[in-house]
Formats: structure tokens, C-alpha cells, sequence
């Protein structure tokens, strides 16, 4: 039995799931777990097409999510949005948590029937980006890889042929490769809103890219890792201050570095120029809807306050969907990177929300997406 | 919970922009973002985002009916058999494939397959091969660009690359309808003043070729081009377009789409086969397209989605969703892209009713390689000599003119938030229109009410991008009130 607070490090007892797995196979064991044994109905997995290219799907078949494993950096997508209205178990990023909970929020999921297994992150990329970058930099045919991983500050990736290539990340996110922009930023690397939080950081020794670092933050955490314990899936031991202390600080160092970006990000706009740079930044803007669709703390639907005082026919200089967006949004936006990415014609709608918001939220010392303690500042909190 | 995931590509124009469908058991369609795709990075404009209910609406379609397909091919061959005066029409919106099909039965039936695209057949054949498409990528590598379209509105996934060619420096110039605002200059030249624009072999223009294009404004173009150096970017419509005029033998003899309605009109049409491809929608004046297609003896319809002609058909055969086609495309680049569909039940149908024709049957896999051999066929480019313009049809010259801006709602007949027409300050100004106003248009087709949009636009103009039931054709004389 664990308890509420442990940090451990452990891994799948199947051989074949532990070695697919991203770093023992932990998180695949457990989800697989909870499947099995009745805790929920399905499970959101990513159904890989190729290295570059995953499509979410809830599956209620255990073997579709025992072969699941595998972390996919260069599929940035984010899977708030699909479990909702269900019962499931779902892995999570920061900013898949966090689209969860700013969901509950709204009594749109509900969380005690939603178990998430959160995975720190580092950041992940865009798949064309990607390719360019491995042809480019690493002298590499994307179709070659057979693998990708992030350590010390290096992608690595690895070939058909067992070459493995390394480049530091600063260095490919100078040439503009790397990680998405929103993730240099983001400021939640250890999914703490999740029900437990895994990854890779302080798993060293023998350890080392075999086993999950993995801390229970609730009782449904406790649940899951119990189920998956109880089923035979996974085993546990505590880890060591060691392991712990390493992954503070590289949390800690990830923390600073985005911190760094944020600074060269959102630079300084003087007052007399702001209304200017946002009626400039959504200028081109084509009106898909897709930054609406994609948002994961967006849970108007069709009939939405940014829609509804919309029209095409209107001839403001900055649409009335934007502007609506800009202040509904500033107390919700997590800076996920889901509406740059889907932007038709590459507005970098993220930053544009977040330059936004970052002072209101700064101002009023409110994380969107953490826990369901605090409403948002401009909303009644249904839950 | 199980649902099917379709890995394809958006039927609403020739851009081909990749995406996936996804279908619930209960039959409900979403699409989600194909990121990897290297056309469109899983991006989508306005009509991609819609799919969804462009897949699932529409007009009532006899294949709803609980007739059997086998009852509606043999309908199709007897109607077939012995007759007269027959025109088949694809213009490529649906696989290659179903395309290829179709020229079989017309082989069977002796006739021809049209794409719809009169200007083929005005043009010199030497230049057909300088009207296919270019990689989108060699747009952002241009010093120069000038645009003849409207991208924001008729091909959104091309704004983005406008967009990285103008940050690598490119000069824009919009000779389109209206200002855009990616354009670096809008000039409202003619023909005679384009050599003010200083192009040269860096230079790509873009312009686009559909049903309504007039040769003329091509034949300006590849003059343009043959004089500059500059390259030609022909955008197309559909999401087989470029494929399917690739494909087609018979361009040099190619009916327009206006011109198959008036020979129907007049009667030297008597049996029209449409695959996918619905005049109602396609054609400006949707009452006069009606009353013209009632004429025919026989109107049998090859179509995978409800669209108006369904109703008036005597025949549709009803083939399985585009998303679920086993089949490929061409995009406007030349770019070959595959759907992850199985479904052959339009191919099978095809196949069956060339049987019933008294002709040979045919699987997938033959029309595939078929498609695949005449796609990558790289035909060598012959040069071509400056080209005499043709004698012009009337054009709508003074007063004021209502221009349609053809765009992916359109072509489909699609609801948008469009119901308003775009007009300049001058307008609005001595009209004394008032914010959120009205603006009466007459034409001699009748008198319709509109909400309107200033725009950066010559005097004159009144550019809509839904159909009007005023417009007679992509350009109506029209009177203009305030209200
Ligand atoms: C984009 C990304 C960046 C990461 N960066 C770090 C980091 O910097 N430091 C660190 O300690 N750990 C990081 N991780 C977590 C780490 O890679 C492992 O996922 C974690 O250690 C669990 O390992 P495992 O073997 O137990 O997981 P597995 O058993 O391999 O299970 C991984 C699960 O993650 C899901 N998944 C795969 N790709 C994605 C994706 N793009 N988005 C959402 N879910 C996905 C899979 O469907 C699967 O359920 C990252 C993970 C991802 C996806
Ligand atoms: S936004 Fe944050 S949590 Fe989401 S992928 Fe980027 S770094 Fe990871
Ligand atoms: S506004 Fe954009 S960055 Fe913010 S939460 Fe929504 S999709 Fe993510
Ligand atoms: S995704 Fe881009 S183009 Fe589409 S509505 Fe949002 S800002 Fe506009
Ligand atoms: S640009 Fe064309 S192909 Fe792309 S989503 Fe829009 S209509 Fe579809």
C-alpha cells in the first residue's frame, strides 16, 4: 500500500511494457491497471502513426493500452478536451492536467470519476518543425529515427542503424527548432494537479531510463498506483533523497530557464502602443475558430459570449471574437500552445493571450489549472 | 466508446489541406488536426474547420431511400443504353480514382468526361502544362508575388505562406478585387499597365482557374509570364481538380461548365451524368440552373454527399462519404496525397454499371496504378508564343457591378456567416448607409436587401461571397439604394 506524499520510483513487472515504455513503463502499467480492474470505462491513449504523428483515442481495450508506451515530444497536442462527459483514465502534461481541472471548474468533467496520471514535462515540438530539424541539424532522414529522448539538456535521437545523435536544446531553439514556443515559457513542469506525477527526472543508477519516478499527490493517486500494485502491473520502491533532490533541482532549473524566456518573450509594449500591437497581431486572422476549438479551458461550446458578438459583417479594426477571447480567457488561459498551433495563418495567438493575461493573473497570484481551491477571478466556480 | 479515425484530405479547395475525420458509433463527424501533414501542419481555415457539417448535410438524397444501389445502377444503365446527346461532368471533387472510373464508363458510352474548365480549350495545348501547380514552398522563396485572387477568402492555407514570404522580404502586390492586407501595394491596373509591375524571373503570380474563369485573364497572365520570366501559381477549386485536369485527355476539346448548362438549356444535351459534381451549386443563377437541368431526359447522379441535384435527379447512385474512399489527390503543388479509407462502394458501383453497359468490370487496384502512372507522368514542357487575346463576351462596364468572390462556401452551397455584401467608403458614404444598415440591390432577376462590410474596394464594386438570388451570373449589373 502507498500513501498520499510518497515519492517512489518504479516500473512495469512486463518486460516488453517496461522496455516500450518512456522510462519503464510505469505510467502504461497503471492506466492499463485501472482498465482492467474496473476503475474506469476507458482510457485516452495516443494510437501512434508514426514518430512524428500520435491521434488520441479512449480505448476500453487493455492490450490497445499495454502497446501505448513511449513518450512522444514531437506530438503537441493536448488531451483535456477528450475526456469529458466520461469516465477514463487519461496521461496528462502539465497543461493536459490543467485543461482538466480549469474543465471541473465548470462542471464539465467530473473529477472524481477521471483519474489522471500526469507526466512531467520539458516541453514537446512541432512534427513538420521536427523533420526540418532533423534533416537540417542532425544530418538525419526523419524517416530514420526510431527514437527520441531528452536528457541533460539534449535531444537525442536514435536511427535504424543504432546511431544515436545529440544536439543541445538551447542550440536548436536558437536556430528556431525545438520546442514550441509556449513550452520555453510554460511554468508548471511537474504536474502537481495531477493524481500522481511521473517522469524521468531522479531516476539515476541502474535506473536510469528503466523506471518511473513517481509521486502520489491524493487519494486517487494512492488508487491507482494500489490497483496497479494489487494487479501485479507495476512495482515500487521508495526513492532516495538522492533521486528526490535531483529532481528538484532540475525542476527547479527548468523553472529559471522559462522564466528567461518569458523575459525575452513578452518584452516591454509601452502603454501608448498596446492597442496597436494586438489589432496588428490579429490582423491576418481568417476566423476559423480553431484557437476556440482547440482551447482546452474553453467550455462555452457552440454558443459562446466571444462567438455570439461576433459577425463577419462588423468592421471593427480588432473582431469582437478577439476581443471577448482576450479578457474571458484571462483568467483561464493556461498557455498551452494549442491555438499557435492550429492557427491557419501562424499568429502566435498563445503569446498574444498570454502577454494578456500574465499580469492578471500575476496580479492577483492566480495559477489557472492547479487545484479546485480557487475560483477563477472572473467567473462563480460551479463546482 | 470505439470510434474510427480517417486519416484525409479537406474537399473545400485544391489547396488539400490533410486532417483527420472522426466518426462515433452513432455515425457523428469531428475533425482533428493532422500535424504532421507537410501541406497545412494540421491547420485548417473556416470551411475545414465546418466539415463536419458539410459531411453531414445538405438536401435530401434519393439514395435514402430504401431502393437498392444494384436497382439504382440497372436504372442508370437503362437509361443509358441507346441514349442520346449524353455529357458526363467530374470536376474533381472526389478521388482520382472514381475519376478514372468514370472516364471508363464514358469510353464504354463513347463520349468524353468534362471537368468543367472551358479555358483548356481556348488556350493553346502547349500551355496547358504552365496552368499546373507549383509547390507551395516556392512561394515563399519569391522576390516578387502578385496576386489576382483574394487568399484570405478563396484559398486561406495559401495566407500563411504569403506571410513567410513576405518576412523573407518578398514584395506582395495585391491586382485583386479588394485590398488585403498582407499586400505591400493594391493596385487597380489593366492588363495594358501590368508591365508597371517589374517582374521578373524571381516573380510568381497567382491566379486561379475554375468554371467561371475567363481565358482572356489567363491568357493575360501567361503572356505576362512569357514576356517577364515570372513563374504562374494556378490555384484550382476542388480537392482532385489539379488531379483530374491532369488526368483528362480531352482538354482541348473541353466543355465549360456554363457552356454544358446552355447546350442543356438548348437542348443538345439530353442525358447528363454527374460524378460529385452539382451545377445547383456549381453554376452562379441557381433558379435558372433548375429549370435547365428539368429539361434533360435523363439526370443520373454519382454522388457521395446530399447536395440540391439529388433531388431533381432521376438516378443517384450513392457512394460512401469522401473521407471513407479508398483513393488519392492531387493538391495544387503536384503533391500526391492518400486517404487511409478502404471504401470502394463508389468504384464497385461504377464498375458494376460499366458491366451493365455491356463493358469490362474493374477493381480498385487496376484504376489506382492507372491514376498513380498518369500523376507521375512528368510530361516535358514545351514552350509556347505569346497568345492573341480573344474576342470578349459583353462585359458589365458602369453603374455598379455585383462580382461574386467564388470561395469553398460557395462552390458547396454552404451556410456561413456571409449574408452581407462587401462595398467601399464612397459607397456607404453618399448611399448615407448607417452602421449595422441595410444596402438594397436590384438586378433584373429582383430586388434583395443586404447587410454590408467596408472594404478597401474600387468605386463601383460589390463583391459577395455567398450566391444571391439577384445574380444572374459572376457578374450582374445591379442598382444600388440605401435603406
Ligand atoms: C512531451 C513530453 C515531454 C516530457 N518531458 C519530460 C521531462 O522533461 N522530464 C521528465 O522527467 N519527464 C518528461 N516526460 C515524461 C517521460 O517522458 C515519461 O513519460 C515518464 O517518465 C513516464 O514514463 P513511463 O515509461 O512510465 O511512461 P510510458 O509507460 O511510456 O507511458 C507514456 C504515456 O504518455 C502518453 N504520451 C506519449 N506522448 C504524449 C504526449 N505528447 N502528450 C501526452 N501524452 C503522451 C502515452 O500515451 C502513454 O500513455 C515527458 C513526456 C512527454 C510526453
Ligand atoms: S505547454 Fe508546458 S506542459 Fe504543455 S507541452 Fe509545453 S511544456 Fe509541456
Ligand atoms: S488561449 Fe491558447 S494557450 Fe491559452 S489555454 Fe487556450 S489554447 Fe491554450
Ligand atoms: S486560429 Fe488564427 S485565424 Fe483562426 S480565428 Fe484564431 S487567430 Fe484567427
Ligand atoms: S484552405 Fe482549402 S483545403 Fe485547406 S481547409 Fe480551407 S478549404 Fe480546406
Amino acid at each position: 500500500m502507498v500513501e498520499v506524499g510518497d515519492r517512489l520510483l518504479g516500473y512495469a513487472t512486463d518486460p516488453n511494457v517496461r522496455s516500450k515504455g518512456a522510462s519503464g513503463g510505469l505510467v502504461t502499467a497503471v492506466l492499463a491497471a485501472a482498465l482492467e480492474k474496473g476503475l474506469v470505462e476507458g482510457v485516452v491513449i495516443l494510437k501512434r502513426i508514426d514518430e512524428y504523428e500520435a491521434v488520441p483515442v479512449i480505448t476500453d481495450d487493455v492490450q490497445e493500452v499495454l502497446s501505448s508506451g513511449g513518450s512522444m515530444h514531437a506530438v503537441p497536442v493536448n488531451l483535456a478536451k477528450y475526456v469529458v462527459g466520461k469516465k477514463v483514465a487519461m496521461p496528462g502534461k502539465p497543461c493536459d492536467v490543467r485543461g482538466v481541472i480549469e474543465q471541473a471548474k465548470r462542471n464539465s468533467v467530473d473529477l472524481s470519476n477521471t483519474y489522471i496520471v500526469g507526466l512531467n514535462c520539458g516541453g514537446s515540438m512541432h512534427p513538420v518543425l521536427t523533420k526540418e530539424m532533423l534533416i537540417k541539424m542532425y544530418e538525419i532522414d526523419p524517416e530514420d529515427v526510431v527514437g527520441e529522448e531528452i536528457e541533460k539538456g539534449k535531444l537525442i535521437f536514435k536511427t535504424k542503424s543504432g546511431e544515436e545523435k545529440s544536439i543541445s536544446i538551447d542550440k536548436l531553439e536558437e536556430e528556431g527548432y525545438g520546442r514550441r514556443e509556449s513550452c520555453r515559457y510554460c511554468d508548471v513542469k511537474i504536474p502537481v494537479s495531477a493524481d500522481l506525477a511521473c517522469g524521468n527526472w531522479g531516476v539515476i543508477g541502474e535506473l536510469a531510463g528503466n523506471a518511473t519516478f513517481c509521486e502520489v499527490m491524493n487519494e486517487k493517486g494512492k488508487l491507482l498506483l494500489d490497483t496497479a500494485i494489487e494487479a501485479g502491473y507495476v512495482e515500487v520502491r521508495p526513492a532516495d533523497e538522492k533521486s528526490i533532490s535531483i529532481r528538484e533541482k532540475v525542476n527547479s532549473a527548468m523553472l529559471k530557464l522559462g522564466d528567461e524566456w518569458k523575459e525575452k518573450v513578452f518584452d516591454e509594449i509601452p502603454d501608448k502602443d498596446r492597442l496597436k500591437y494586438y489589432i496588428d497581431q490579429f490582423a491576418d486572422c481568417i476566423d476559423c475558430g480553431a484557437c476556440k476549438e482547440v482551447c482546452p479551458v474553453c467550455s462555452c461550446g457552440p454558443d459562446s459570449k466571444c462567438t455570439m458578438f461576433h459577425s463577419l459583417a462588423d468592421n471593427y479594426k480588432m473582431s469582437m471574437y478577439h476581443m471577448v477571447r482576450l479578457l474571458h480567457l484571462s483568467d483561464s488561459c493556461i498557455g498551452c500552445g494549442q491555438c499557435a498551433d492550429v492557427c491557419p495563418v501562424d499568429i502566435p495567438v498563445t503569446t498574444i493571450f498570454r502577454r494578456f493575461a500574465n499580469p492578471a493573473q500575476k496580479n492577483r497570484n492566480y495559477m489557472p489549472g492547479m487545484d479546485l481551491k480557487r475560483p477563477p477571478f472572473l467567473e462563480v466556480m460551479l463546482k | 466508446m470505439k470510434e474510427s479515425i480517417y486519416q484525409t484530405v479537406c474537399p473545400g479547395c485544391g489547396i488539400g489541406c490533410g486532417l483527420y475525420i472522426r466518426e462515433d458509433n452513432q455515425g457523428a463527424v469531428s475533425i482533428d488536426f493532422f500535424k504532421s501533414n507537410p501541406v497545412n501542419l494540421g491547420k485548417l481555415c473556416r470551411f475545414g474547420m465546418k466539415l463536419p457539417h458539410y459531411f453531414s448535410s445538405g438536401a435530401f438524397c434519393k439514395a435514402d431511400e430504401p431502393s437498392s444501389m444494384e436497382g439504382a445502377i440497372r436504372d442508370a444503365a437503362a437509361r443509358l443504353k441507346g441514349a442520346e446527346k449524353v455529357a458526363m461532368l467530374s470536376v474533381g471533387n472526389t478521388t482520382c480514382e472514381e475519376h478514372m472510373a468514370f472516364e471508363r464508363i464514358a469510353k464504354t458510352l463513347g463520349s468524353a468526361v468534362h471537368t468543367g474548365i472551358q479555358a483548356y480549350s481556348k488556350l493553346p495545348p502547349e500551355c496547358h502544362s504552365y496552368l499546373e501547380g507549383m509547390p507551395f514552398q516556392d512561394i515563399e522563396k519569391a522576390n516578387k508575388i502578385v496576386l489576382f485572387i483574394d487568399p484570405y477568402v478563396q484559398y486561406p492555407l495559401l495566407v500563411r505562406r504569403l506571410l513567410a514570404a513576405k518576412r523573407n522580404n518578398s514584395h506582395i502586390i495585391s491586382v485583386g478585387t479588394k485590398e488585403l492586407h498582407l499586400a505591400d501595394e493594391n493596385l487597380s491596373i489593366t492588363p495594358n499597365e501590368y508591365s508597371q509591375l517589374g517582374l521578373d524571373s524571381n516573380s510568381v503570380i497567382i491566379t486561379d482557374l475554375h468554371p467561371h474563369t475567363d481565358a482572356n485573364d489567363i491568357i493575360q497572365l501567361l503572356n505576362l509570364s512569357l514576356e517577364t520570366g515570372a513563374k504562374i501559381l494556378t490555384m484550382k477549386p476542388f480537392v482532385s481538380s489539379e488531379g483530374v485536369n491532369r488526368i483528362s485527355k480531352v482538354k482541348t476539346t473541353s466543355k465549360g461548365l456554363s457552356q454544358m448548362m446552355d447546350e442543356v438549356k438548348k437542348g443538345n444535351i439530353r442525358t447528363l451524368v454527374l460524378l460529385d459534381s452539382d451545377p445547383i451549386e456549381l453554376m452562379p443563377d441557381t433558379d435558372e440552373t433548375v429549370k435547365s437541368l428539368k429539361k434533360l431526359d435523363n439526370l443520373i447522379v454519382i454522388s457521395s454527399r446530399k447536395s440540391p441535384v439529388n433531388e431533381i435527379a432521376d438516378v443517384v447512385i450513392s457512394t460512401e462519404p469522401l473521407y471513407r474512399k479508398a483513393g488519392t489527390f492531387m493538391n495544387t503543388e503536384g503533391r500526391i496525397q492518400e486517404n487511409s479509407g478502404t471504401g470502394v462502394t463508389g468504384i464497385n458501383a461504377m464498375s458494376s454499371l460499366n458491366k451493365e453497359l455491356g463493358s469490362e468490370e474493374f477493381e480498385y487496384g487496376q484504376l489506382h496504378e492507372q491514376v498513380m502512372a498518369a500523376l507521375t507522368n512528368e510530361g516535358q514542357k514545351s514552350g509556347y508564343s505569346k497568345i492573341k487575346n480573344l474576342a470578349t463576351a459583353k462585359q458589365c462596364t458602369g453603374g455598379y457591378v455585383l462580382k461574386y468572390l467564388y470561395n469553398p462556401f460557395m462552390w458547396f452551397n454552404q451556410l456561413d456567416d456571409n449574408d452581407f455584401v462587401l462595398i467601399n467608403l464612397n459607397m456607404v458614404r453618399s448611399l448615407k448607409l448607417k452602421k449595422g444598415g441595410q444596402i438594397s440591390l436590384t438586378s433584373e432577376n429582383g430586388n434583395i436587401k443586404m447587410r454590408y462590410r467596408v472594404e478597401g474596394m474600387p468605386d463601383g464594386l460589390i463583391l459577395t461571397a455567398r450566391k444571391l438570388p439577384i445574380a444572374i451570373a459572376g457578374t450582374t449589373s445591379v442598382k444600388v439604394e440605401g435603406c
